[in-house]
């Protein structure tokens, strides 16, 4: 796993009343029993570290964030694009 | 057994306090008995430019080992220091009353709790972000940290209150208010069981600047009544009462402290900040007429005493308004020399020491008042409290706007 998907994971676990030791890319963030306060803040934790902005409205459905892996792609994609891209 | 004009009867099963003199009823009350001060240098920000370099403030509050144990409301740990404050005295209020968690009967109860200014700290805290460190955004949580009925909800989500819940908001007459609309409720057959009262914290620069530049916080210290008064200190913490219809706390066999039995509010459309004697006599007036007492029944008065020049005066001629020769018979005291002015949060503080000084026939001193302003010549029980038999008491808030309320407590009925 690179580092990317380690610091992510991190934060997961940071945000979890019960955090686990096997969260791989597969995990859905639903088997993880996040809701959507914990998942506020796990985005403005993700933010901060990455230096990005991720387009989130509580009230949406977001594909980019079913699995673990799926948000890793989203945050490496909003990095590539740079601080600019991310605020469009 | 209701009133004799049919009124439901609501009587105090529980309460429960954070304040700079002690973190709980009986530190509370221990800090009262030995006349302590609450009142110390301003911690926990950089003062920067600021005159007034104290207030009462609340030492080494341990939120984490205080409401540990909550179960149902996941997200306490992260809110403002007011609603810390708001759940560690709803939780001894509530275990005080013997009432099981969650409420069994959860729409017959009500969660009444206010603040003045709700998450004040919360909010400057992320102005600085914003407006000086020039972060992206503020912190997920600052909303919900800072409504000012966030206490309110997290203390109902923790004991599973559902009915009517919500926060009073009338400055320093905040938690008298929420206790008043709380006693209403049950009276008039709304709901059995009421957690109310308010909570307070918002000592930080901003706050202590716009304090400053309305020039009414004292450099020195908070000395109510005295001739050396030179205005308030502010002061933060909670105070929360569980009251009880009457048949209610009978019949699950609750311990009963006190029955509520007077209530009066009423407001001097005059003026924000100078108070006229006619709005806080009536107050104590209606709070009178409510207990069906006469002046006289009154033992003990909580004054608001705030040691601003202005009120402790105006106070004192509205209560010898009001009681007449009795006003000179009648242990008063100013609690807030000892806590501090915990703004909307006072009456609720207050009105725990009304119900201990019932509970152990002991009335709490004013402190700080070696010399009392002549126009102030009433007995303010100075220094020291005293032993002094007490079947009646009466706490005053009146809060700037000329918002005034009384309440009125009285022996268990049974």
């Amino acid at each position: 796993m690179d580092e990317v998907a380690t610091k992510i994971i991190e934060i997961l676990k940071k945000h979890m009343k019960e955090p686990r030791d096997d969260i791989g890319l597969q995990t859905a963030l639903t088997d993880l029993k996040i809701e959507s306060l914990d998942l506020a803040m796990i985005v403005f934790d993700i933010e901060d570290t990455f230096g990005i902005e991720i387009p989130y409205n509580a009230n949406e459905d977001v594909e980019d964030f079913k699995t673990v892996g799926s948000v890793v792609e989203r945050v490496k994609s909003l990095m590539a694009d740079g601080p600019a891209a991310a605020k469009a | 057994m209701a009133k004799p004009n049919g009124a439901r009867r609501v009587v105090v099963t529980g309460m429960g306090v954070v304040s700079p003199i002690g973190t709980t009823v009986d530190e509370f009350w221990a800090g009262m008995r030995a006349s302590k001060s609450g009142v110390s240098a301003i911690e926990g920000f950089p003062p920067e430019d600021l005159k007034v370099l104290i207030a009462a403030q609340i030492k080494g509050f341990d939120h984490r080992a205080r409401l540990r144990h909550f179960q149902r409301d996941k997200i306490i740990m992260h809110a403002d220091r007011y609603s810390w404050f708001a759940a560690a005295a709803a939780d001894e209020a509530v275990k005080m009353a013997g009432l099981n968690v969650p409420f069994d009967d959860p729409y017959r109860a009500a969660c009444i709790i206010g603040s003045g200014a709700g998450g004040l700290v919360t909010f400057e805290k992320a102005y600085r972000d914003l407006f000086i460190e020039n972060k992206r955004a503020t912190h997920p949580l600052t909303l919900l940290r800072i409504i000012g009925s966030s206490a309110s909800a997290h203390v109902g989500i923790e004991f599973g209150i559902k009915g009517p819940t919500f926060a009073t908001c009338s400055a320093c007459s905040t938690a008298t208010h929420a206790i008043g609309v709380a006693r209403d409720y049950i009276q008039h057959g709304m709901v059995d069981v009421a957690v109310c009262g308010a909570s307070e914290s918002v000592i930080n620069y901003g706050t202590m600047k716009a304090w400053q530049a309305l020039h009414v916080l004292s450099p020195e210290g908070i000395f109510p009544f005295s001739k050396k008064r030179n205005g308030t200190v502010l002061g933060e913490g909670a105070g929360i009462l569980v009251l009880e219809e009457l048949e209610h706390a009978k019949a699950r066999g609750a311990k009963i402290l006190c029955e509520l039995v007077g209530y009066g509010m009423t407001s001097d459309a005059k003026d924000m900040v100078n108070p006229g004697i006619e709005g806080p006599r009536e107050a104590m007036r209606l709070a009178l007429e409510e207990a069906g007492i006469p002046g006289t029944e009154i033992e003990y008065l909580n004054a608001h005493g705030t040691a601003t020049a202005i009120n402790d005066e105006n106070e004192t001629n509205a209560i010898k308004d009001l009681y007449g020769k009795h006003a000179y018979n009648l242990a008063i005291s100013s609690t807030k020399s000892m806590h501090g002015h915990p703004l909307g949060a006072g009456g609720g503080l207050e009105a725990v020491a009304c119900i201990k000084a019932m509970e152990e026939n002991w009335v709490p001193p004013t402190i700080g008042l070696d010399d009392p302003d002549p126009k102030c010549d009433l007995d303010y029980v100075p220094n020291v409290g005293r032993n002094l038999q007490v079947n009646y008491t009466m706490s005053n808030s009146f809060a700037f706007g000329g918002l005034n309320t009384a309440l009125v407590f009285g022996p268990s009925p049974v």
